[in-house]
């Protein structure tokens, strides 16, 4: 009777457990990086439309290209590794359990594939004196603001207001874009300088307009 | 005994080692004595033809002492160990021996900041150094740490210290170490902290006395948040 049992449950969960234990990772490409993303979703949420009230952006629909490129550099330490960067810090240890071949490539191409999110605004700036200062990002975030992979230019009108202005004081601080060899992030850094924090609200104010 | 497997790299390190091996041996010697004796207990009293087994009410004066006896030596072991205890308890967290210097040790989800004194060896002044994941201290210096969390709980965690300390939002704990051997060793944390809790590691380098100025000198003030 026993040794019925055994076989009855035993085999099956061994059979089961077997099969749980199985470390083979899905192929690179959009399963494997739907997998992958269930460790981002805690934060920025299942349709990765994110949280403002940790800090976690809405990245839904961004390139994949510029996905890639910011969850290097949070392994690389261009990004997240400084005491100020708060939601940096909580970002950087995620981007670095991305450590197989293909990983971020994965979770990059499935990120992309999500249907874009647009974040309501949040701050107050002043978009006409905003669309001065405008000209000067226009370089390469291009005048509609859609960004310029070649540049490695984001489309800034598809990200939160508020991560913006974050990323912006970052950049100022030298939080961000300080790093040698973050050739990208220099240029952010150069050009945020000379920006007030109202001048960073107001010529956000004037992006959100470009929707 | 732990030394083998961890090297002890703190003054109280010894200490704490000293009193998981008193535990370990005398729970340890009550455990096998107790298996022992209630293996040969089945053995002894294994099932045999034509004889029937008996009800022990355990108020019988020859069977109730297999209890009351050993359990009177425990607790005389526990009082070792009590006295064990409150010793180490009393050297590492009650004693604060004067700090040759202060550093402030910030958790978050799920990185470790270290601030660092700078060149003029006092804390909050300009040239404070900030770093993430790696702390540096000079080998043979009483330090003592003021430790924050920006968010939930954590507990900051130099197993070579043998060092762990909780850190609460909301409230700066102090506690020291004094470290006894150069070296680079792991941080980690141990409190449950969220997703990236497993991951929420540093390095702390224990270093010469030139090494440690060498690296107070070339550090960034970069890292100034």
């Amino acid at each position: 009777m026993m040794l019925r049992n055994v076989r009855r449950i035993g085999l099956p969960l061994l059979v089961i457990g077997a099969a749980a234990c199985d470390a083979t990772p899905p192929p690179v490409g959009m399963a494997r990086g739907a997998e992958l993303y269930e460790t981002c979703q805690p934060c920025h949420g299942a349709e990765a439309a994110g949280n403002p009230d940790i800090a976690a952006p809405a990245i839904a629909g961004l390139p994949q290209w510029y996905i890639q490129d910011q969850l290097r550099g949070f392994q690389a330490g261009y990004r997240g590794d400084h005491a100020g960067d708060l939601p940096g810090l909580r970002m950087r240890p995620m981007a670095l359990t991305l450590n197989r071949e293909g990983d971020v490539e994965s979770v990059a191409e499935y990120v992309a594939s999500l249907d874009p999110h647009f974040p309501a605004s949040t701050l107050h700036g002043n978009a006409g004196v905003g669309a001065a200062s405008y000209a000067v990002c226009a370089a390469c975030h291009g005048a509609d603001g859609l960004g310029n992979p070649d540049l490695h230019a984001p489309p800034i009108v598809q990200l939160d207001d508020w991560y913006l202005l974050n990323q912006l004081r970052n950049f100022k601080s030298g939080a961000r874009g300080a790093r040698p060899g973050d050739t990208w992030g220099v240029t952010m850094r150069v050009n945020s300088l000379a920006l007030t924090d109202q001048a960073m609200q107001d010529v956000i104010a004037y992006v959100q307009t470009l929707r | 005994m732990l030394e083998r497997f961890l090297v002890q790299a703190s003054t109280y390190a010894s200490d704490i080692d000293g009193l998981i091996n008193l535990v370990a041996v005398l729970a340890g010697f009550w455990f096998l004595l107790a298996e022992a004796m209630f293996f040969w207990l089945i053995w002894k009293f294994r099932a045999r033809p034509g004889k029937k087994s008996q009800y022990l009410t355990g108020k019988e004066k020859h069977v109730s002492r297999w209890i009351t006896i050993p359990h009177a030596l425990v607790l005389v072991c526990d009082v070792f160990i009590i006295i064990g205890s409150v010793r180490v308890w009393y050297n590492v967290k009650q004693v604060l021996p004067e700090a040759d210097s202060t550093i402030r040790i910030i958790g978050q989800q799920w990185a470790w900041t270290f601030q660092h004194p700078g060149a003029d060896n006092e804390l909050d002044t300009a040239d404070d150094i900030f770093t993430v994941e790696d702390l540096h201290v000079e080998v043979e210096k009483t330090y003592h740490f003021k430790l924050e969390s920006r968010d939930v709980l954590h507990d900051f965690s130099v197993p070579v210290f043998r060092l762990k300390q909780d850190a609460l939002p909301g409230r700066s704990i102090t506690g020291w170490f004094r470290p006894t051997m150069t070296g680079e060793f792991g941080i980690q944390c141990a409190e449950i902290c969220g997703i990236g809790h497993g991951i929420m590691a540093g390095r702390i380098h224990i270093e010469d006395a030139n090494t440690h100025a060498a690296w107070i000198s070339s550090a960034s003030v970069a890292t100034t948040p």
